[in-house]
């Protein structure tokens, strides 16, 4: 390995562009090529978890691979059934896109509370996804609309369920060679109402001590159809609630248990203390926040 | 449920080094025949607009538009010792050397002058950079070229006055002594926040700020004090924590040690107390760090106006509100 030098004479400076190992494709067919023929690249969408976690040691990343040239990546499309939204479309994108805003009113309110309109104006959906914190803004509100990931390699293509996506913290299934193409929204004909809680320390630039998504479909008569919940930042993933879901589909607005849904939600969460909040706060505020969303969601 | 709260302090704050220490500030001021006025002092602006006010403080007293004032030798090679921005003491120590040079550069003024125009001084009028015969206001001369004169003489237009008051040390046993620091600012803040009692957080709304100043000698630049030392303690009441764990500090980054966004920053009302009570350059006094200090008195008396609990320990945490409402419900 090679050794962090504080001494700058002494610090190596061919890294990115100057290295003739920087991958730039301008398109999904160059981008399979390089990835057939190279191993171990390290993928740069956005950049703002990825400079941050190298801060210092960039010198040490020996082939990159900068996906911001693939325009296929930053298409948004919409078909009668569903909505294809580029791995690389930048969060300042979503929030602006108009039918995002109509169709899936927590992503768009999410996309805006993230980070500072410099990190939003960089980083991108897919490298919300593809970096994995529990803490990732976006995450809640795709897994109550049941999004979908397209992976892609060399050699195949495949398509994941977001609930099955991610396996720990900072951890997925994607292989070394795969890489997110594009994430697919399922739009479906029931109304929904949802909301999005984002609890942080500070209003603007912060990674979120909780959050919660939730999606909400009546029927005519006023009852739950359907009731899709996630949490982020209480658990090793972000987490779909299903004990709370179960426990709210055929309620009507004036039966709902609040106290009992919170209280499943707060009991399938596993949160443990950090810098940004106890596991004890976490628990308690999960259980209010979930009581409020419920509130606000059937007013 | 979201609960507001009002919340009050009022602080006092010595400034200068005090304590019988030698503190002291040395400045130059030199007309010269090119139409600039040097004035030289070491004094650092770190932001807070020392640079801005000595510029004023010498226009003011030579009675000239500040456009003329260009500082030179910020540099300790360059220029004589004028201590530490450090103390909340600059514009008190600096601010009284650049008005003493000036002064007596004000005195060379009248002197040349009335060598120039062979008149006694109270007959001549110094003002707006020009010196006139009150008898002849046609006849005048400007600053520059009396520099410019009495250069040919050899001589030049130039003054440097050292403020170095008395400073008592405290008795050894009481410490106390007659006067701790060369003087005292004094400020309320009235603090209104709100409660989400379901996360614990606190957003602050309104500040409003009485600050005994002795004499604004710029106003904005004090109410950009007063905001931003404010906010400083706003950061210090709420969210600033430095975490330490087995001797190794868990947040040593921007990321995770938060203090205030621009969003988190509440609306401002001030108002400045001028009674010019202080030895200061014109009654100033200094209000670099007194204005940090209210924020955390006056936020921890609204929250508890808002929940009817005392915390006392800072920062206030939602984890701590939270807590503590559960607590004040078993």
């Amino acid at each position: 390995m090679k050794k962090q030098s504080k001494d700058v004479k002494n610090r190596p400076t061919s890294s990115g562009r100057d290295s003739k190992e920087y991958f730039r494709p301008k398109s999904k067919k160059e981008l399979k090529e390089i990835l057939k023929n190279n191993d171990i690249l390290t993928i740069i969408a956005g950049g703002t978890d990825l400079l941050v976690s190298n801060y210092q040691k960039l010198y040490k990343i020996d082939k990159w691979l900068d996906l911001d040239l693939i325009d296929e990546f930053k298409e948004v499309k919409i078909f009668d059934d569903k909505i294809e939204i580029g791995s690389m479309v930048t969060h300042d994108r979503l929030v602006r896109l108009e039918k995002i805003k109509e169709l899936f009113p927590i992503l768009h309110s999410a996309a805006l509370d993230l980070g500072s309109p410099q990190i939003r104006s960089r980083g991108t959906i897919g490298g919300n996804i593809v970096t994995s914190s529990p803490a990732g803004d976006l995450l809640p509100p795709l897994l109550v609309y049941d999004a979908e990931v397209v992976i892609i390699s060399d050699q195949e293509e495949r398509k994941v369920d977001l609930n099955t996506f991610f396996t720990g913290p900072k951890k997925n299934v994607l292989k070394e060679g795969e890489i997110l193409e594009k994430i697919v929204i399922p739009l479906k004909k029931d109304k929904s109402r949802g909301v999005w809680k984002k609890v942080g320390k500070r209003k603007a630039l912060v990674i979120s001590s909780i959050s919660l998504a939730l999606n909400i479909v009546f029927d005519k008569d006023n009852i739950i159809k359907k009731a899709k919940m996630a949490i982020g930042s209480a658990a090793p993933v972000p987490l779909r609630i299903k004990s709370a879901e179960e426990i709210l589909i055929g309620q009507s607005l004036d039966s709902i248990d609040y106290i009992k849904v919170a209280k499943a939600a707060a009991k399938q969460i596993s949160p443990i203390d950090d810098i940004r909040g106890t596991a004890e706060y976490r628990i308690s505020v999960a259980k209010n926040i979930t009581k409020s969303a419920l509130k606000e969601v059937t007013k | 449920m979201k609960k507001k709260g009002r919340g009050m302090a009022t602080i006092m704050f010595g400034f200068g080094y005090g304590e019988g220490f030698p503190d002291h500030s040395i400045a130059e001021v030199e007309i010269t025949p090119d139409n600039i006025i040097k004035l030289r002092t070491a004094g650092a602006d770190v932001g807070q607009g020392f640079l801005t006010t000595m510029t004023q403080i010498a226009a003011e007293v030579l009675k000239i538009d500040p456009s003329y004032i260009e500082i030179v030798g910020q540099d300790t090679h360059q220029s004589k010792n004028s201590g530490s921005t450090s103390a909340t003491r600059q514009t008190f120590f600096s601010g009284n050397a650049v008005r003493e040079a000036s002064e007596e550069l004000m005195g060379k003024l009248y002197h040349y002058g009335s060598l120039h125009f062979n008149s006694n001084h109270p007959e001549l009028t110094v003002n707006n950079g020009e010196i006139y015969h009150c008898e002849n206001k046609e006849d005048k001369i400007t600053y520059f070229e009396l520099a410019d004169n009495i250069k040919k003489r050899g001589e030049s237009l130039s003054a440097e006055a050292s403020f170095f008051p008395k400073t008592y040390a405290p008795d050894k046993k009481t410490g106390q002594t007659e006067k701790n620091y060369v003087a005292y600012t004094f400020m309320t803040q009235v603090i209104d926040l709100k409660i989400d009692t379901d996360t614990g957080l606190i957003e602050v709304l309104n500040v409003y700020t009485a600050l005994d100043v002795g004499k604004a000698i710029n106003p904005i630049n004090v109410e950009g004090q007063i905001e931003g030392g404010t906010v400083q303690g706003l950061g210090m009441a709420l969210t600033e924590d430095q975490v330490i764990k087995d001797g190794i500090t868990l947040n040593p980054d921007m990321t995770n040690y938060l203090v205030p966004s621009i969003k988190d920053i509440p609306n401002f009302e001030s108002i400045l107390i001028e009674n010019e009570d202080s030895d200061g350059p014109f009654g100033a006094k200094g209000v670099g760090e007194p204005t940090l200090i209210a924020a955390s008195p006056a936020v921890a008396n609204a929250v508890y106006d808002a929940i009817g609990v005392r915390i006392k320990q800072l920062p206030i945490t939602p984890e701590k509100i939270l807590k503590a409402l559960e607590e004040s419900h078993k």
